[in-house]
């Protein structure tokens, strides 16, 4: 079997808060991520991180994964970081990061996807994950 | 033994799925996958933005669909970018991406169908964006 690629993406809006990654652009409503049938492994992550700089601060951003589809319990993994001395200007475009893992999964159950901003306010930012099958 | 194909195209508004279907000077390059070809090998992912919208924040991500992609639709997040204040003048800050690989992306493909690629960004409105997306094929 090849790999399988699902992905979520999301808002967050507030510092130290549990947001969940549950639509996919264009999709508004995907429903839940569940592990496809075949999968044995959470072989990988990619991530990215955007803000709209809109706070001068500086803040970090990390992701948690959760649900049954986890059989090992929940797991977190730092995604990125920004930060900016004024809130006037900035603009920016990074490519995503590959994270290789090797976690085993539930099939047919659902895996959900939540990412924080910590440390200060790092403004308006989207998350977007996506979890490779294997 | 190795075959690409390369697609682009523009999107200009957030949380729309745009069909990438041109390829610079050939309008139309065959979406179809080569014979012998039964994976995508790699991918290879770009985009830029022209900075022209304020309080911007956005991640792309692109989707590989139609009846050549076993396994359902495959969508993977490649960069991520943001704008405070439009961007003018001399002191504009420039927008370039090194681009996103993904190796051994070992996605099952079934030979002599059609592929469909999709990009979209999500979040805020970034302004115009460019996207660029190579699939390595092999076996």
């Amino acid at each position: 079997m090849g790999k399988l690629f699902r992905s979520r993406e999301g808002a967050i809006t507030a510092v130290d808060t549990k947001s969940q990654l549950a639509t996919l652009g264009s999709e508004t409503a995907p429903g839940p991520l569940l592990v496809p049938a075949g999968a044995k492994i959470l072989k990988a992550i990619i991530a990215v991180v955007s803000s709209d700089l809109a706070t001068a601060a500086d803040g970090t951003f990390f992701i948690r994964l959760e649900g049954p589809g986890l059989p090992e319990g929940p797991e977190s993994l730092v995604v990125g970081a920004t930060g900016v001395q004024v809130a006037t200007g900035g603009s920016y475009i990074v490519p995503a990061q590959r994270y290789e893992l090797d976690i085993p999964v539930t099939v047919s159950n659902e895996i959900l996807i939540f990412a924080e901003n910590a440390g200060e306010d790092a403004g308006s930012c989207n998350v977007g994950v996506t979890l490779e099958f294997a | 033994m190795s075959r690409t194909i390369t697609v682009e195209g523009d999107v200009n508004a957030v949380d729309t799925r745009v069909l990438l279907t041109g390829q610079g000077s050939v309008t139309a390059p065959s979406l179809v996958v080569p014979a012998g070809m039964t994976k995508i090998k790699q991918i290879i992912a770009a985009a830029s933005h022209d900075g022209a919208a304020d309080d911007g924040s956005a991640i792309f991500f692109v989707r590989l669909g139609g009846n050549a992609v076993l396994g359902g639709e495959q969508v993977i997040v490649f960069a991520g970018a943001g704008n405070q204040t439009v961007q003018a003048g001399s002191d504009a800050a420039p927008n370039a991406m090194v681009p996103f690989v993904i190796k051994d992306t070992d996605i099952d493909v079934r030979p002599s169908d059609t592929i469909s690629i999709a990009a979209e960004f999500a979040g805020v409105d970034i302004g115009d964006t460019a996207i660029a997306v190579t699939l390595v094929y092999g076996k």
